[in-house]
Parts: structure tokens; C-alpha cells; sequence
């Protein structure tokens, strides 16, 4: 390759162009610290994907992953243990990650919660309640080193840019009627009324509440209604179209970082965006503890550009973001043999199991849908419960999913139905439009044989080392995943099915086929201590002080929601953080 | 989660016919098409009547790109064994079902659009996915050579010669991993990998990519479509049946 050609010099350089990516920009250029962006897709604002009729089409954009990573280009390997070979994941189903701007919040499904109150003190919350020998020596819990009430008004931010619509249950600590009487308390109700509930939420509702549980509609970025954000950004009311998760919304109703924070940032002095231009590497200085920018091929012209700045935020996802600093050894590799280094550690995926329920005499209609049109409850998730003699940590929320009714991937069928013939097409007539799922998304917490670093075998189009991924589900997201699936099935019961599936938790091995979540986080933890985190409190890598990272590769454990809101609060902080910083360079502390 | 490849098993015969009179009855209830002028004389079990009684026209003949003769006759005879003609569609090449397998070959997806296709290449357990070197065109041609070369050897005819039955008995097979294969080409994974999926995309996909021809799927199910601007549906028709379901529109009825 010839010398990367060396261009003019930037304060803040932000990697990926996703939803962190615009709300670290947001804070720093209204301050007017110059900020450039540099996305390895492009802009899909004005294309097929978000025009009617072309945007109604499940096979190009669900089924063929139209707007997502391509894999071609860059996959990940996993194995499941350390002691097995690794094989490069040809077709990935499990999880799908963005490209282009917007990242992965362009076609997300728009769920949006702040996590529990003791999320972000979890190892502290745990061993208050339940003592210190509670948490295995293999699960390598750590608090975060920042509260929820320091978070709390950039939650309360991003909500108001994102024109959430939900039903607030914590207000200033008094509870409210219809919402989650285990939220963690806000200090204002969310922008905008919840969106409607669906037949299968009022069935779900009316179940759960017999059996003394607290349902509520999810809180979502599905507009309920139009909305004027404080940046005179505009939402339309959501059509209930069906086509949210994996889709970009035409009606420009679901709240995404190209629709709301992008236009903005480009009308903003000091603000720049190249699309197409792929990073590969962040110049790193051992000796100084200091980066001095990043190397990314510009795809337009297949030339290499090294990109001097003064201050680098990786915000490309929790896989870039890992794979970056493994790729440049910025922090030493995780090795899970010693339990010694951190960059990789505590990866933590999704506990997802879910229960498939059929009526004949009902008419669930699940094309009438938007995707947080769910009902939820929270009562036997993490730690909202107690623990005592259960022999696990952690918990889900259990919701109905009914988000579309895609004919090729949302349709349910009874077990033991033929899989072609007349006789499947006659169950599919008789229960297309009878059947709902029920689903819990469950918390994942850190194993010290969960990890990311570099296949020694495989490589990308770039001839860089793949992210290789040693991850299972454990045992004690299994027995978690056993019992929160049980008590599910228990209230699938007492809705009366004609049909339901089998009532089963999550099986190992993780299996790559099928999709689960997008929600893999970890990897480049934050915390208070270097030997066990990658960032700081303040998202300041412990190893080179003019380097941030942000998204959900910080969090030290995933819980059992969305992982959106509290990374884009921390995005926000972040970005206010780092316009003191550019003035003032220093360790922050 | 729905229509999991990975997770199947059967029910009795009893059961099944159970399972379509009462479909026939639902249908007959939301006035789907097809299904709507037939509700009286749904065979009482699972066997094709053979004559096809929907309504839909068959699907123009358009010539295949991808599929060799040999390969149509197979995919013909194929997606008529796992959509026959019957009370609810036409016959799967009626339905547009071959043309769309050809089209899907032939296409990016067949060509290993968005693929990861570098070695080393090892066999690895199937929750890995495929670990094949060759394009998902390629690999569905080598799978049929294997599936046809088991067909001549059990029954002396190809797949396309074969009688209904001992079609339906070999899909099992392969469904099940119960066929012998050559280990590069494991019809367990070429079919439930690869020709499942592209079945019921056939049926269930928009019939801009030919399957689903007149949206006779979307039809059978109660499926409308589009545009799904429903912010008012949603609403009024919470828990009731949706008229719109009856009369499906498509991409080409917006274009
Ligand atoms: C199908 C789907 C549904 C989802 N639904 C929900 C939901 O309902 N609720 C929820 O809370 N979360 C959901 N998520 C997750 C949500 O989208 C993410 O949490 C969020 O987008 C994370 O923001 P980010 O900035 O970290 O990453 P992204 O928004 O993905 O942005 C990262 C960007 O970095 C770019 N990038 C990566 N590598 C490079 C490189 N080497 N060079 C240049 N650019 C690079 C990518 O192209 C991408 O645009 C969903 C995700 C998916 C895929």
C-alpha cells in the first residue's frame, strides 16, 4: 500500500456516523468545537429505502439485510469456548449491525428505556443485598463509576430530541398509574403520550394484571404523535405500518439520528461528515499515552488518508470499537487463561426466549403494528426481584411481540404443523392473523470466558484480522433464562391458547442462525479501576488520555432491555465533557 | 422465531383434517379470496385434489436465466410437491414459485452478495451457519445433482419422474438429514438451509420477484399489504377481523 496521504489536522474525530456519533457532535459543535465525522457507508436519505412502495419490501431490506453490515466485507468469527476452533460467521442472522449514516439507529425498532436505577452501581447494588459471595467468581461484575441521577438529564435530553413516547411511572419518586412502577425515578414524564396498544397487549395486560403483575406500554421512538423536537426537528405520527426493524420509516415518524440530529449538525460551523470512508486504525503512542488520529480509506477512491486530530472518539459500535483498539494494542488484550488485560472483556449478548400463542377466536391482526407497540412488564427482571435461593442473577423484561406481521418472518405456526403441503397453507390461513408472540428479553451478565479479540486465522476484505467472539450463554443466564421463561409460560397459560409452544429458556450453543437482539455490548468496559476497564468513568481510555470510546461496548454487563437510552445519555455527557477537555486537556478525574 | 427452519415434527393424520375444516370455516368467515368460493368443498384431508380450484391465473411463462432444463423440471416438479394445487392456491409453478427460485439463483443473493467467502474452509457445527465455499447458486446446483442422483438411485427415476408420494418421501429425508449425501454437499443443509427458506419466500415475498403470483399468499393468509398507513385501522380494527385483508395490494400496485 503507498503512504497513506496526510491530511489537515481536526479537533474532535469521531469514528462511525451512528447515533453516538451525532450526540457527542451535537454537544461539542453547538459549543463550536470543530468535529468531523467519518462513516464507512453512506447516506440513504431520498433512495429506495425510505420511498414508498420500495420501502414495503420484506425480502430486499428484512430478508437480504439491505441496510446493514456487509459481510462480504467484514464478518465476525466465534467459537464458543476456548478450547474449540473458530469459524467465520459467512451470513450473520443473530445480530445485525449498521452501516451508513444513522448507523444501526437508522433501522432499529426504537424500544427506548433507561435501565434500573441500580444499573449503573450493579456489583455495589448486589452485594448490599444479597452479600458479596452472591456474585460467582466467574461473573466479573463491576459498577460503572457513575450514578442514574448523574445520567438522569441526559436521559431526560435524549427523550426530548428522540420525542419518546411512553407512559412515565416514577415521577420525581411518586408512582404513576399505566406506567413502570420500577422505573428509576425521572424528573419529567416523557415527551409524548405511548403509543396504542395492540389486541395482544390488552390480553397480555389483562392476564398479567390478574396474576399481580404491573403492565405498561413500551416507551418507544415510534412517534405517537408529531412532534417538534427542541431543535426544531420534525416527527410525524407513526402509521402503524409494520415496518420499523430493519427498515428506515418513509413517513419519518421513528426517531433516528439521519432524520433528527444529522440535518442540524450540518448546518452547524465546524461540523464535518465523509461518508465512505472506512477507518482501519487509531495512531497510537504508547510511550506518550496519546493517540494522533486515525488511518481510514476513503472508498471512493480506494486511497488511504491519515487523518491527524486532536482529540479521537471511537462511536462505531460496540465491534469497531473493540476491534480498533485490539488492532493498535491501545490497552492491553484480554486474556480470559490469566483473567489478566481488559481490552475485550465482559462481552455480553441477549438471554432471549419466547412462547407462541395461538386463539382461534381472536383477531390479533399483527400487520396493525409499529415496533414498540409492545406491553411490558418489568417485575421479574434483573434485580426487581428477590434473589434470595434461586441460584442466578439477573432477570427480563417479558413483553408482547407483535411488531409487524411480515409475512416471510413473522408468521406463527403451531408446533407439529407440516412445513409445506395443503396442510400448511391451511394453517397458515386459519392462525396468520390468531397468533402473537410473547417474549422475554433478558439481562446477560459478564463471564470471564465471554470475550472479544483477533482470529489468528481470518481475515476481511482489508486484510485485517476478524473480531472473533468466544461467547455462550452460561450457566447462570440459563437457569435465569429457565425460570423468567417458566413464569412467562404461566401467564401464556392464563390467557387461555387454543395453542401455545413449548415453554423452553434459552439453549445453548448461541446459535448465529437465528436473530436474537442487536445488543451485544461489552468489550471495552468502563469502570473505576484500569485493571478491570478499559475507559474511565468519563469514557477516557485508561491508556491514552485524548481517546474516547462510547456506545454499548462500556457497559460491564448488559441488562434485560434495549441498550439505547443509557448509551445515548452517556453520549450526550460525554459530549459536553469533551468540550471542557478540548480547552482543557488533562487526565479527567 | 416464526416458521423456525430448525424446529419441526408432525401431527396425525386426524388431527390435520381437524386442522382444515376448521381452516376451511375461518377462511369462509373473513371471505379470503381463494379459499372464499371453495369453503364448502375443502377436501376433507391433506391430499391434492389436483385440479387447481383457485382462481388466480398462472403465472406468464418468462424463461428461466439460472436453471439448466434438467434443474427447471426439478424445481418444477419440487414446488408443485410442496404447493400443490389445491382449495387454497394454484399449483407452485402457477404460483410464480420456480420462476421465483430461478430469479433468486441467478440474482445477487445467488451470486453471494453480502457472503463472507474466504478460506480456510472447516466444517463446523450448524450453529455457525454454512461453512461452504461456493455461492448459494452453486451450492443449489450441486445439492439437486446429489438429490437426483439419490432419486435415480432409489427409485431409477429422476426427481421430476418421481409420484407424488415418493417425492414427498425424499423431501423427508432430506428434511430430516435421513438421505445419504456426498459431506460436501449435505442435502440435510441443502434443503433446509437453503431450499426451504427460498420456498417460502416464494410464496410469502411482494410478486415483484415472481412468486406469489397475483399475491395468492398474501391473500390465503389475510395479509393486506400495502401501503399499511393504519394509524386509523389499528384503532377501529383492534381485535376484529380487517376488511382490507381481502383485496392485498403490492408494490406493482403503487408503481
Ligand atoms: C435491527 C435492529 C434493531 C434495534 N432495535 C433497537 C431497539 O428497539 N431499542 C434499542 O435500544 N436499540 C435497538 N437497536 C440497537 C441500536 O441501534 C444501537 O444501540 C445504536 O444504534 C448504537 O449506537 P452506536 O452509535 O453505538 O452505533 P451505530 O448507531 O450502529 O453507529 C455506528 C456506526 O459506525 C460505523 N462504523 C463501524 N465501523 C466503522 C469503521 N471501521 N469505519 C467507519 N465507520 C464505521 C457504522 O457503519 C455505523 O454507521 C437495534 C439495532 C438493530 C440492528
Amino acid at each position: 500500500m503507498n503512504q497513506p496521504t496526510k491530511l489537515p489536522s481536526r479537533s474532535v474525530v469521531i469514528v462511525g456516523g451512528g447515533l453516538t456519533a451525532a450526540l457527542v457532535a451535537r454537544q461539542l459543535t453547538v459549543q463550536g468545537v470543530q468535529t468531523l465525522v467519518l462513516e464507512r457507508g453512506t447516506d440513504r436519505r431520498d433512495s429506495a429505502a425510505d420511498r414508498l412502495p420500495s420501502q414495503r419490501d420484506e425480502l430486499r431490506w428484512a430478508v437480504h439485510q439491505g441496510l446493514m453490515q456487509d459481510w462480504s466485507v467484514q464478518p465476525y468469527s466465534l467459537r464458543h469456548g476456548r478450547d474449540e476452533p473458530s469459524y467465520p460467521i459467512r451470513w450473520m442472522s443473530a445480530f445485525l449491525p449498521g452501516e451508513g449514516l444513522g448507523g444501526a439507529a437508522s433501522h432499529w425498532n426504537g424500544h427506548c428505556w433507561r435501565w434500573s436505577r441500580y444499573d449503573p452501581v450493579l456489583r455495589s447494588h448486589l452485594e448490599a443485598r444479597y452479600g458479596k459471595q452472591a456474585i460467582p467468581a466467574d461473573m466479573p461484575l463491576a459498577d460503572w463509576g457513575v450514578t442514574y441521577e448523574r445520567l438522569e438529564p441526559y436521559h431526560d435530553l435524549f427523550e426530548k430530541l428522540f420525542g419518546i413516547s411512553g407512559q412515565a411511572g416514577n415521577l420525581r419518586g411518586r408512582k404513576l398509574p399505566g406506567g413502570n412502577p420500577f422505573e428509576a425515578p425521572r424528573q419529567h414524564p416523557y415527551p409524548q403520550p405511548p403509543l396504542q396498544s395492540l389486541e395482544a397487549g390488552l390480553m397480555f395486560a389483562e392476564a398479567a394484571q390478574r396474576l399481580g403483575y404491573h403492565p405498561f406500554p413500551q416507551p418507544g421512538a415510534n412517534s405517537s404523535g408529531a412532534y417538534l423536537n427542541p431543535d426544531g426537528q420534525r416527527l410525524g405520527a407513526c402509521q402503524y405500518c409494520g415496518h420499523c426493524e430493519r427498515f428506515v420509516c418513509e413517513a419519518q415518524a421513528k426517531a433516528t439520528p439521519e432524520l433528527l440530529l444529522y440535518p442540524v449538525l450540518m448546518k452547524r460551523p465546524g461540523f464535518e461528515l465523509r461518508l465512505r470512508a472506512h477507518v482501519l486504525g487509531v495512531t497510537y503512542d504508547a510511550a506518550a499515552r496519546r493517540v494522533s488520529g486515525v488511518r481510514y480509506v476513503d472508498l471512493r477512491d480506494g486511497r488511504e488518508y491519515e487523518q491527524p486530530a486532536d482529540v479521537v472518539v471511537l462511536g462505531a459500535f460496540t465491534m469497531t470499537n473493540t476491534r480498533l483498539l485490539l488492532l493498535d494494542r491501545i490497552g492491553k488484550p484480554y486474556d480470559a487463561a490469566e483473567t489478566s488485560g481488559v481490552v475485550g472483556r465482559n462481552f455480553c449478548y441477549q438471554t432471549c426466549s419466547g412462547v407462541e400463542l395461538f386463539f382461534e377466536r381472536r383477531w390479533i391482526n399483527p400487520f396493525l403494528a409499529a415496533g414498540s407497540t409492545g406491553t411490558v412488564i418489568d417485575d421479574l427482571n434483573n434485580d426487581n426481584f428477590d434473589h434470595t435461593g434461586l441460584g442466578f442473577l439477573g432477570g427480563g423484561s417479558i413483553s408482547t411481540t407483535v411488531y409487524n406481521g411480515r409475512p416471510i418472518g413473522s408468521r406463527l405456526l403451531p408446533e407439529g404443523t407440516p412445513r409445506w403441503g395443503t396442510a400448511w397453507k391451511a394453517a397458515n390461513a386459519r392462525w396468520y392473523a390468531h397468533s402473537l408472540l410473547l417474549s422475554a428479553q433478558g439481562s446477560c451478565y459478564p463471564h470471564r470466558e465471554n470475550f472479544l479479540d483477533l482470529d489468528p486465522d481470518y481475515t476481511d476484505a482489508y486484510g485485517q484480522p476478524l473480531l472473533r467472539m468466544t461467547f455462550d450463554f452460561r450457566d447462570n443466564e440459563l437457569r435465569m433464562s429457565e425460570w423468567v421463561t417458566r413464569k412467562m409460560g404461566e401467564i401464556a397459560q392464563s390467557m387461555l391458547p387454543d395453542h401455545m409452544s413449548a415453554v423452553e429458556g434459552i439453549k445453548p450453543p448461541f446459535d448465529t442462525r437465528v436473530y436474537q437482539t442487536t445488543h451485544v455490548t461489552g468489550g471495552t468496559p468502563m469502570g473505576t479501576d484500569p485493571a478491570h476497564s478499559v475507559v474511565s468513568p468519563h469514557l477516557q481510555h485508561w491508556d491514552a488520555q485524548n481517546l474516547f470510546v462510547v456506545g454499548a461496548s462500556v457497559y460491564p454487563h448488559n441488562s434485560g432491555y434495549n441498550p439505547t437510552g443509557p448509551l445515548a445519555a452517556l453520549a450526550l455527557r460525554l459530549g459536553d465533557e469533551l468540550v471542557d477537555y478540548t480547552r482543557r486537556p488533562r487526565w479527567l478525574g | 422465531m416464526s416458521d423456525h427452519p430448525f424446529k419441526h415434527s408432525r401431527w396425525p393424520a386426524s388431527r390435520r383434517r381437524d386442522f382444515l375444516r376448521q381452516a376451511a370455516a375461518l377462511a369462509g368467515a373473513v371471505a379470503l379470496g381463494p379459499a372464499e368460493t371453495h369453503a364448502g368443498d375443502v377436501p376433507a384431508d391433506a391430499t391434492p385434489s389436483g385440479t387447481p380450484s383457485a382462481p388466480a391465473a398462472p403465472a406468464p411463462f418468462s424463461g428461466y436465466e439460472y436453471f439448466s432444463p434438467q434443474e427447471a423440471a426439478f424445481v418444477e416438479a419440487l414446488v408443485n410437491i410442496m404447493c400443490p394445487a389445491d382449495a387454497y392456491t394454484p399449483n407452485g409453478v402457477d404460483c410464480g414459485l420456480a420462476i421465483f427460485f430461478d430469479r433468486q439463483l441467478a440474482g445477487p443473493f445467488g451470486q453471494g452478495k453480502g457472503r463472507y467467502l474466504r478460506g480456510p474452509w472447516n466444517a463446523g457445527p450448524p450453529q455457525m451457519g454454512l461453512q461452504s465455499p461456493l455461492t448459494p447458486a452453486q451450492f443449489f446446483s450441486e445439492g439437486l445433482r446429489a438429490a437426483n442422483a439419490l432419486s435415480l438411485s432409489r427409485h431409477g427415476k429422476s426427481f421430476d419422474q418421481l409420484e407424488a408420494a415418493q417425492a414427498e418421501g425424499l423431501l423427508h429425508e432430506f428434511e430430516s438429514g435421513g438421505a445419504a449425501s456426498p459431506a460436501a454437499v449435505a442435502l440435510a443443509d441443502w434443503f433446509n438451509a437453503l431450499v426451504y427458506p427460498l420456498f417460502v419466500q416464494a410464496c410469502f415475498a411482494d410478486p415483484l420477484y415472481g412468486g406469489n403470483h397475483d399475491k395468492v399468499f398474501w391473500k390465503l393468509i389475510g395479509y393486506p399489504g400495502l401501503p399499511a398507513t393504519h394509524a386509523l385501522d389499528m384503532v377501529q380494527y383492534r381485535g376484529k377481523p380487517y376488511p382490507g385483508a381481502a383485496s392485498p395490494k403490492s408494490i406493482a400496485d403503487f408503481s
